[in-house]
């Protein structure tokens, strides 16, 4: 028995079953996870690991429970989409614990939540005084959201009466010194153009340019290959292998 | 055409490692003449049997080398510790043999058959 081959085979098994299942499945980021998803993903990518490296069991038993997880996992999502009243229970529901500027205790000690926790939480939204909140909900993925007292809110340009302009999202129109022309021609652009603009810059082929976008505005943002920056900025404050 | 290869390759591929985790039950059966495990312990039993020892250390090389041809075969697919225990069965049947011990070459015997049918089972 060549183990190192079986092993070779093996991987290559549970490696492309775990990638199709997970696309089948179609997680969110694992930002968004709940504590079950987590758990979820977890045991499958156990049982795929020992798929792979249990040569004293066969492959079989363990794809079928990856096959059995991976279904189930399916199935609860397929249920919590069709059935809402089964989401509340396996997907969890958001949980207010600050309403109206006050903690509520029972809900708290409900999540098995502690106040240095939540102290926690809102520090990481960047609110260091509980009283700036005015509603504070716990979602189903552990995050907190927050809803800050009108007065404590930053002050927008509606408040203020003023009219923005859109900016749009920049396309890429070059990238590594190729230009995508199907880009230019969305943006209403065309490679004349593009040129005048580059020579303004002092370039004179697109090849010198690393990433180059362009938004509705027109605006335009060049990076070349040649940044003409003899040491770069070092961030770090201790010294390491590299 | 692109949804289609989209869902036909993963099916495929899904199709192909069953059949490749699947394949110990049909491999460990005889393809050809040198690889049939069952009819080759019959030899050796027959040889056992009769107490014709030359004839059963010549048999149970054959049987030896055919759990070579199978063994490479449905190691993917087989459990290793069910492969070991044959080759180490097969080490024992020829110790017992040599030693012309009938009791322990029809234990040996035995059990290998066993543990060949449990391959894939």
């Amino acid at each position: 028995m060549n183990e190192g081959l079986v092993v070779l085979v093996r991987s290559i098994i549970s490696f492309f079953t775990l990638l199709i299942f997970a696309k089948v499945l179609g997680k969110e980021q694992i930002s968004q996870l709940t504590f079950f998803d987590y758990v979820l993903g977890i045991t499958i990518g156990s049982i795929a690991a020992s798929l792979t490296t249990d040569l004293s069991s066969r492959a079989w038993p363990h794809w079928i429970g990856l096959l059995c997880w991976a279904g189930l996992g399916y199935l609860m999502e397929w249920i919590s989409m069709k059935w809402r009243y089964a989401a509340k229970y396996i997907e969890g529901e958001p949980t207010v614990i600050i309403m109206n500027g006050k903690i509520l205790e029972n809900t708290l000690k409900k999540m098995k939540y502690r106040v240095s926790d939540v102290l926690v939480l809102l520090r990481n939204k960047e609110i260091f005084d509980v009283s700036e909140v005015d509603f504070a909900i716990i979602e189903p993925n552990g995050q907190l959201s927050v809803l800050k007292k009108p007065e404590n809110e930053p002050l927008t340009a509606k408040d203020m009466n003023i009219k923005k302009q859109k900016k749009g999202i920049s396309t890429e129109i070059i990238y590594d010194g190729i230009l995508f022309e199907e880009n230019l021609r969305q943006l209403k652009k065309d490679k004349a153009w593009l040129m005048k603009e580059l020579k303004k810059k002092g370039i004179s082929q697109i090849s010198e340019v690393f990433l180059a976008t362009l938004n509705e505005e027109g605006t335009l943002y060049i990076d070349k290959y040649e940044d003409h920056i003899q040491k770069p900025l070092d961030m770090g404050d201790y010294k390491g292998p590299y | 055409m692109r949804s289609f290869l989209v869902k036909a390759i993963p099916i495929v591929a899904l199709a192909i490692f069953i059949l490749v985790m699947l394949s110990d039950n049909y491999l460990k059966k005889p393809i050809t003449e040198n690889d049939d495990i069952p009819g080759s312990i019959e030899q050796v039993l027959d040889s056992v049997e009769e107490e014709d020892w030359e004839n059963a250390d010549k048999n149970c090389e054959i049987l030896s080398s055919a759990w070579e041809k199978v063994a490479n075969r449905v190691q993917f697919s087989a459990e290793k510790s069910e492969m070991d225990s044959i080759y180490q069965s097969i080490a024992r049947l020829r110790g017992a043999i040599q030693a012309k011990d009938k009791t322990n070459a029809y234990i040996e015997l035995h059990e290998t058959y066993e543990h060949w049918r449990n391959i894939g089972g």
